[in-house]
């Protein structure tokens, strides 16, 4: 006799630190969201740091499909918007004696400033 | 703009053969020849099965195991391979989707014997250096067949065979440590890896399947090459397990159960002695020593617990 | 030995390493019988979540057959597997067997009776884990006790997910699981009991005494029972007391199965 399975599916996402954007694991069967979210953490993340862990039924997820994901194309022109796009300004400012303050430079200052 | 909807089959299958020879990946929800979604639901559920009929031979020896850290471990690697079985169900299931099957008749296939599981996993393990000896070698084997579909063109597979790949490498890790404490070890243990990979051995090479159709008469192998889901036939993979593996095993002071091994340097190939693809044969069909021993087991297991499902069922929301 | 130890009697100790070996026992005992379900849980998911739980349970016998070992005895491993049933100091809810049949052939396992074991040992050693981080009165056992306390929240949440799940469902269910909790609680009385090492271990300040123990485990299950509409169960006087080493034969095939390689050669390395 062949059962019908009534389960749903479930999206899992955890994140491993505070800071961490949430990420997609896998997606497992489960009847309901408290007996998916006891079963996630130990099906797909077993050998790494979890903080936190959201589940949701496939059925509320807005996905794309095949046609719509060619809406997702982009021309590779926009230098404009990125730091590519302003390299030459590392030999300008060497003719005025000054460093390049880049991405590296910036986000060292998170370190604050010394006492 | 082209949509899919304006395209005529013939089309659709030249901008999907495309698709793949560009190393682009396939989704599930992608429009697919018939014959690759075919093909993908043979292999990856018969791989799904196989990790949890897999799970049988080797949960013999988890409550046996002669050590905390060694029952832990052993416990660990069950898991994983149940773990696996999941990931592939998942992916077969959401390939079934358009034919309304389920994971609930995969198993019903698998108990009418016709979702069939890979032969080593119809074999005994008649000590606990067979335990060891399966996460070295037989997990080995899968290492190997496993890495060279990492690239498959659906990616639903291969996001699966990341994960399947790395926890892989615990699994042999594992096996190496329980086989270098038994090839270390005293006369007896010794003798109970030697007498492991004797009984072993032709199952592994058999492990990679047939040569060619002309052997036991069919052969996914070339399905799975031309939609690149695989890269190697099934003879150049056994090659790989050979080259890898028999340096290892004879560094270990064993022996390899067949005096007619030998490397031939002008065809760069192993030269070995083929198993039984009779054998091979009856095997898969469910014939072999434990193979209606483990489907009992499965299926026994399975009913019992029917009412826990239907349990479940009740409590969807 | 750290200070601690040196200041302790030998009475002292004596009562330490009986209530260790009560801990360690029924962890062992009670992960060597979850254990055999891998494989054949009811939903593949599940198998793989429980089988975490398992491999904690384990791994915290583990930690107190470390305990002893660190105070004296024989290496944990020969603590697990060559000591003889009448040694051991489990609690009889951990021995028995997860239904009829041998593992490996085609058992009966009952789901029910596994979830409600499960749930109710797992409360059962939150309160101790809880008395031992609150009173006990020997450090190292403290932290260990804390370490535990860390895995338990999650072991804890998924038994009583299950539990309240199942007695929520189809009639069938219920039914199994009321039957379920007679078996179950027929065979608690010597959950919470120190056996004949009570009056040491309690006048010592190893842990909270037997009836606090209980008493706290019924007001942490009351909420659930009458969440599902179920009396609370009576515990009763224990037949066999486990924790003085008195078992059921199901605890020898236990142990025949968990030695079986390790005897093989006990001074070797596996």
């Amino acid at each position: 006799m062949s059962e019908n399975t009534f389960y749903q599916e479930f999206e899992v996402f955890s994140k491993r630190t505070p800071t961490a954007s949430y990420q997609h694991q896998f997606d497992l069967l489960a009847p309901n969201e408290d007996m998916a979210l006891i079963m996630a953490q130990e099906n797909f993340m077993r050998r790494e740091p979890v903080v936190d862990i959201w589940v949701v039924n496939k059925k509320h997820i807005r996905s794309m499909n095949q046609e719509e994901r060619l809406s997702l194309k982009r021309l590779d022109n926009k230098d404009y918007r990125t730091t590519k796009g302003y390299g030459y300004l590392r030999k300008k400012w060497r003719e005025y004696e000054q460093g390049m303050l880049d991405e590296k430079e910036i986000l060292s200052w998170a370190g604050g400033r010394k006492k | 703009m082209v949509t899919m909807k304006v395209l005529t089959e013939n089309e659709k299958m030249e901008h999907f053969m495309e698709r793949i020879e560009n190393g682009d990946k396939i989704q599930a929800d992608d429009w697919m020849p018939e014959e690759y979604r075919q093909t993908l639901i043979k292999l990856i559920s018969m791989h799904g099965i196989s990790e949890i009929m897999g799970a049988l031979p080797e949960k013999e020896w988890v409550p046996k195991a002669p050590s905390l850290y060694r029952k832990l471990g052993i416990m660990a690697k069950v898991q994983d391979e149940m773990g696996h079985g999941q990931l592939l169900l998942r992916v077969a299931e959401d390939l079934m989707k358009p034919y309304g099957r389920t994971r609930g008749d995969l198993m019903q296939d698998l108990f009418d014997e016709d979702l069939k599981f890979h032969n080593v996993f119809h074999m005994e393990t008649k000590t606990w250096a067979d335990a060891g000896l399966i996460g070295w070698l037989v997990d080995g084997a899968a290492i190997i067949t496993q890495t060279n579909m990492l690239d498959a063109s659906y990616g639903p597979y291969a996001k699966a065979l990341q994960r399947i790949c790395a926890e892989e490498v615990f699994h042999a890790q594992h096996g190496e440590a329980i086989i270098m404490a038994l090839a270390e070890g005293t006369d007896e243990q010794k003798a109970m890896v030697q007498d492991a990979l004797n009984r072993w051995w032709p199952a592994l090479l058999m492990f990679f399947g047939p040569p060619s159709k002309e052997t036991t008469g069919t052969s996914k192998q070339e399905a799975t090459i031309k939609y690149r889901i695989r890269k190697n036939t099934n003879e150049e993979l056994r090659q790989s397990f050979l080259d890898k593996y028999i340096p290892r095993i004879l560094s270990l002071s064993l022996t390899i159960p067949d005096s007619t091994l030998h490397y031939d340097d002008e065809k760069q190939l192993w030269s070995y002695q083929q198993p039984d693809w009779a054998e091979f044969k009856k095997i898969i069909t469910n014939n072999g020593p434990k193979s209606q021993a483990r489907l009992n087991l499965r299926r026994s297991s399975y009913q019992n617990n029917a009412w826990v499902r239907e349990a479940l069922s009740a409590v969807i929301q | 030995m750290s200070n601690v130890e040196k200041m302790m009697s030998a009475e002292e100790k004596e009562a330490l390493e009986a209530l260790l070996f009560q801990l360690a026992d029924d962890d062992f005992l009670f992960s060597f019988r979850a254990s055999e379900w891998l494989g054949l849980a009811p939903h593949i998911e599940e198998d793989v979540a429980s089988s975490s739980i398992t491999q904690d349970t384990m791994g915290h016998a583990a930690m107190y057959y470390k305990l002893l070992e660190d105070l004296g005895l024989e290496k944990a491993d020969d603590l697990a597997h060559l000591r003889s049933a009448e040694e051991r100091k489990n609690s009889i809810i951990t021995e028995r067997v997860n239904g009829d049949g041998y593992y490996m052939d085609t058992p009966q396992y009952d789901w029910a009776y596994t979830v409600v074991r499960s749930y109710f040992y797992t409360q059962a050693k939150k309160v101790k884990i809880d008395s031992l981080r609150e009173n006990c009165s020997y450090e190292p056992l403290v932290d260990l006790a804390i370490k535990i306390n860390m895995e338990l929240y999650y072991h804890a949440m998924h038994w009583k997910v299950w539990f309240e799940q199942l007695l929520s469902s189809t009639e069938e269910a219920k039914s199994r699981m009321v039957n379920a909790i007679e078996l179950v609680v027929q065979d608690m009385g010597d959950l919470f009991s120190y056996g004949d090492q009570k009056e040491a271990i309690e006048r010592f300040g190893l842990i909270g005494t037997e009836e606090e123990l209980q008493e706290k485990w019924m007001e942490a299950m009351r909420p659930t029972f009458e969440k599902v509409g179920i009396n609370l169960p009576e515990i009763p006087s224990p037949k066999l007391n486990g924790r003085n080493g008195q078992h059921t034969e199901e605890l020898q095939t236990a142990i025949d199965t968990l030695s079986e390689v390790y005897r093989l050669d006990t001074a070797t390395s596996w």
